[in-house]
């Protein structure tokens, strides 16, 4: 259970990274949904979880927060990433890429090519 | 980096108690009120859309709880939250943390400042460099039992340049010493030694310089090295001390260095440390001729060569005694065995209050022991009681860790807050003990709490913490939550483990108690002891006749010039008013004896295999009449009884039993020493033993001699110290002045030194054993405190756990009587078992103290019936309070509790 979590967690932090990249600076509820969208059902339920994510990010200088104004003019907390985050961002994508590749690779092989 | 930058953003967090709530409720907000807007737009009716949009948030507290935790540091949180709890807990149960805390700090305390004591005297290597190089030599005869004998000039020369395992070996021979020309003559602790001492100590001046080859002489070299304390007392530290002549017993002497102020002349301390190092080479006057067979040096030290062992050492060493003896056979007779051991210095000094020190950590050791195996049970106690409480907890959602966390925190703020008052009581437990201890321990003036013991007590204390704070944690971590919530009493497992704690308890105190009882007794009897005389009313006085290595400096050269001194002196003190009667002695009784000699009896033919010795004792004209000691047949000494007439001897009834047993020793003729020229003295009485070396020594023989009659046992031995002993109602203290008056109206350079009570000295004598007793007997009594707090700690829970029981049975009719004899039972039964387990171990141990026990058997019947009758009568009153209160039950409030 705990271990789920924790790797739900960790492609949050990355996902919340490129969601920002991509997008520009963005509020809580706006990321939740394009992450929503993207993901299909990640985040469909327990959206709250997204802030904690963002405040570790935020204290690990990948993110900056301020208030600003949202589209319909309410008060709200916009995030924006920060060089560091960029950073960050771009050597987690290339891991994952990396990783990613490498599974792939195992998943591709059948029994015949090893032989 | 990144992980570093959350720490410390979390840890300003922290210390600035920045909440994020507030931030997070306004984005809670603002993210809830977006999504309802959406689901709006979606087409749901406004209540519908917020519903959906909370559940889709999920759960709240959750999420807060993560942020929370995000924001700061969790773990220091809890602690600090732990922390004013326990702190909250202990100040509603005041009387449970008191008791805890002054526990642990008698625990830690006593432990500090015992092994303070222990570390320095035993523990700590000497303040000499390379000390495991350095050793004591011995010269025994063991065939004839006499150990660490005496031994020549030529003898030393073997060690230096024969035996060739030693680096250097040194001699050195300890006295007291005049010092005159300050405004009062001095009397000084001195140390005669050969030059190359302190290179072989490996010991540095402060400012001048220490012996060295320049001053190797025959006899005595004319410079003097002083210790920091004398240069500071007499000398104001004042640099320009170097080159300035003093005179010690009226010979001239210049001094050339100063000793730093922690050095330390390698042996006991009696007194007074060592103030002054004169150098000699020992072959010139005062010292006799140098002959193999003129054995007048006391102390030889040794550094034995790098990379020799101290067994190989040992065995050339044995191997060289056994050539000499074969080389020279008429100055080692066969039936001596000389030989020569060595001993490491560190050993060699501390060998004779090894068993007392040992007796006192046994006791502190017990002492911990019985305070864990108090603070556990406490604990226990408590844990139990709190299992309801550990249950709600549990039913709350607290996990098994965060409770363990919780009750180990407050087991160890206990330690910390014991610990700290430990150390605290230490210091001044360290400072009663040094008062207490007899001075005759050496190495005392090292004596500090330092930071090795300090370490070794905050370790216990954290242990200590560790320790108890787990087993009730683990104990109450799992608890039946249907059950504990409910309130009912939990299973018989942690009721049998406070039992047995409760027996070994017990058990140890009562090792405690016959420990102390067998001390205790010791010290009574040796009090009650006949010294062999009456020590009361009178007043004595020491006085130190100068001894110069020039004869033509020494006004008390011939027994004639002394003579007449001591004729003087007691004809001055005989008229001080307030005095009825004086005379002089050359060691006051109890003081011991540096000197014994062999003693040969006219007409009796010398056995093999048996050397008779006797110790001497020189006294004046009514010394037996001062002391109030009893003479047993013929006379006591009289004025006529000078040099050039028929020397005289008096022999103590151990000397008459022992060589003659059936026949009259009056008449007989004895001699001291293997010296030939020695004269033959005819005992003209017999006088009741007198406790010479101490209360508890018995059975050495003595022989006292006229002080008008020179003493030629030996060449170089001289008795040149001698104490007055006054018989007078008067304080010595209002004496004091007179004597001193009286003595300086003869010769203005002679110092009067320890004037005090005989009552004084006799106790002086016990100071040790004293200390030892008092030590044990308090930690005895301390320990039973602490096994009747046990006993009435758990007998109190039992009653407040089975109240609901009591109350049941006296509703069905229990009488009181029968309330009362159910619960001292199981105080009777828990006593009984540790008593007993107690006598027996203390059986089986006792041995261990038979060397410092005198007059009283290890295992003395009345000590082992006293000690477990008193436990067990403290015992059943501890467990009558519990007991008498559980008749106080009042059944309906009992049943109506549950």
């Amino acid at each position: 259970m705990k271990k789920r979590t924790e790797v739900q967690q960790g492609t949050l932090g990355l996902m919340v990274l490129k969601t920002l990249d991509v997008l520009g600076p963005l509020h809580g509820y706006g990321m939740a949904r394009r992450i929503e969208q993207i993901s299909k059902d990640l985040l469909a339920v327990n959206q709250g979880t997204l802030y904690p994510v963002l405040l570790k990010l935020e204290h690990e200088g990948s993110i900056t927060s301020e208030w600003g104004a949202s589209e319909n003019n309410r008060r709200a907390r916009f995030y924006r990433l920060t060089r560091a985050g960029l950073k960050q961002m771009q050597a987690e994508t290339h891991d994952w890429e990396q990783t990613a590749a490498i599974i792939a690779r195992f998943f591709e092989v059948r029994a015949e090519d090893l032989t | 980096m990144r992980s570093l930058r959350r720490f410390l953003e979390r840890l300003t967090n922290f210390v600035w108690k920045r909440r994020g709530d507030p931030r997070l409720r306004e984005e809670m907000e603002d993210h809830l009120s977006l999504q309802t807007e959406d689901n709006i737009r979606a087409g749901m009716p406004p209540a519908e859309a917020r519903r959906q949009a909370v559940l889709k948030f999920g759960a709240v507290e959750a999420i807060r709880e993560d942020y929370h935790a995000e924001q700061g540091l969790p773990f220091i949180e809890n602690l600090l939250q732990d922390l004013r709890y326990a702190m909250r807990l202990f100040s509603r149960s005041p009387g449970f943390a008191a008791v805890a805390i002054a526990m642990i700090a008698l625990g830690i305390g006593a432990t500090t400042a015992i092994f303070s004591v222990v570390d320095a005297v035993l523990l700590r290597s000497l303040a000499y460099p390379e000390p495991e190089s350095l050793v004591k030599i011995f010269f025994n005869n063991p065939g004839t039992e006499s150990y660490a004998v005496r031994f020549s000039v030529p003898e030393l020369e073997d060690l230096r340049n024969r035996a060739g395992v030693f680096e250097q070996v040194s001699v050195s021979a300890r006295g007291s010493i005049d010092l005159t020309g300050g405004s009062q003559p001095e009397r000084l602790e001195a140390v005669a030694a050969s030059p190359n001492y302190f290179s072989l100590l490996r010991a540095n001046p402060q400012i001048g310089r220490l012996f060295d080859s320049q001053d190797v002489a025959l006899g005595y070299a004319p410079v003097v090295v002083i210790s920091d304390g004398l240069w500071r007392s007499t000398f104001a530290g004042d640099p320009r001390v170097l080159g300035r002549t003093i005179h010690l017993d009226n010979d001239p002497y210049t001094i050339v260095g100063v000793l730093p102020p922690g050095f330390r002349h390698p042996g006991r301390a009696s007194s007074q440390d060592v103030e002054v190092w004169q150098t000699s080479g020992f072959s010139a006057a005062p010292d006799p001729p140098p002959t193999r067979g003129t054995r007048s040096l006391p102390q030889a030290w040794g550094r034995l060569k790098p990379g020799v062992t101290l067994a190989q050492a040992q065995d050339r060493l044995t191997a060289m005694a056994g050539e000499l003896r074969r080389e020279y056979p008429k100055d080692y007779p066969s039936e001596g065995k000389w030989t020569i051991e060595i001993r490491p210095l560190q050993e060699a000094l501390v060998g004779d209050v090894r068993p007392m020190l040992l007796v006192l950590q046994g006791a502190v050791a017990l002492i911990v022991f019985i305070v864990a195996l108090n603070i556990a049970n406490l604990l226990l106690a408590r844990a139990s009681g709190r299992q309801h409480e550990m249950a709600v907890r549990s039913a709350l959602g607290a996990s098994r860790g965060r409770i363990v966390r919780q009750m180990l925190t407050e087991s160890l703020l206990l330690s910390f807050v014991g610990g700290a008052a430990g150390i605290a009581l230490a210091e001044g437990a360290l400072r009663l003990m040094l008062r207490l201890i007899p001075p005759t321990v050496p190495r005392l003036s090292e004596v500090t709490i330092d930071w090795t013991v300090l370490l070794l007590a905050l370790l216990a204390s954290l242990l200590t913490g560790l320790l108890f704070g787990l087993a009730p944690a683990l104990h109450s971590s799992k608890p039946d939550i249907r059950g504990g919530v409910r309130g009912s009493v939990s299973g018989a497992g942690g009721t049998r483990l406070r039992d047995a704690l409760v027996v070994s308890e017990l058990a140890m105190a009562v090792v405690l108690m016959i420990g102390g009882g067998l001390l205790l007794r010791t010290l009574r009897d040796l009090i009650r002891e006949n010294p062999g005389f009456n020590p009361s009313q009178v007043v004595a006085a020491s006085v130190n006749l100068p001894y110069p290595t020039n004869p033509s400096l020494d006004p008390y050269l011939t027994i004639a010039q002394q003579t007449a001194f001591y004729r003087e002196l007691r004809r001055r003190m005989n008229a001080i008013p307030g005095v009825e009667l004086a005379a002089f002695v050359s060691d006051l009784p109890t003081t011991g004896q540096p000197f014994n000699f062999a003693l040969g009896i006219e007409g009796r033919p010398s056995k093999s295999g048996e050397e008779l010795r006797v110790e001497p004792v020189i006294v004046s004209p009514d010394y037996f009449r001062v002391m109030q000691a009893p003479l047993l047949r013929g006379r006591s000494f009289a004025e006529d009884d000078r040099d050039g007439n028929l020397p005289v001897a008096i022999v103590d009834a151990s000397t008459a039993r022992r060589y003659w047993p059936d026949r009259d020793p009056l008449g007989r003729r004895v001699r001291l020493g293997q010296d030939p020229a020695s004269s033959w003295r005819t005992i003209v009485g017999v006088v009741r033993d007198i406790k010479q070396d101490g209360l508890d020594v018995d059975g050495v023989p003595h022989v006292y001699i006229s002080i008008y009659q020179k003493f030629d046992a030996q060449q170089g031995v001289v008795f040149r110290d001698f104490s007055t002993v006054s018989r007078t109602s008067l304080p010595a203290g209002v004496l004091e002045p007179q004597i001193r008056r009286q003595v300086e109206s003869i010769d203005p350079r002679l110092p009067v030194y320890n004037v005090t009570t005989m009552n004084e000295v006799l106790e002086g004598s016990l100071a040790s054993r004293r200390f030892s007793a008092r030590l044990v007997g308090g930690f005895a009594g301390l320990a039973l405190l602490l096994a009747s707090i046990g006993i009435y700690g758990l007998l109190a829970y039992v009653v407040g756990q089975r109240s609901r029981e009591i109350g049941l049975r006296m509703a069905l009719g229990a009488t009181r009587a029968d309330i009362l004899k159910l619960i001292l039972h199981k105080g009777i039964v828990l006593t009984a078992i540790g008593v007993v387990a107690g006598v027996i171990l203390s059986a089986s141990t006792a041995s261990m103290m038979a060397s410092l026990l005198y007059g009283v058997r290890p295992r003395d019947p009345a000590v082992f019936l006293v000690v477990p009758a008193l436990f067990f009568a403290v015992a059943i009153m501890a467990s009558y309070i519990p007991a008498w209160r559980a008749t106080k039950v009042d059944p309906m409030l009992a049943l109506r509790e549950s």
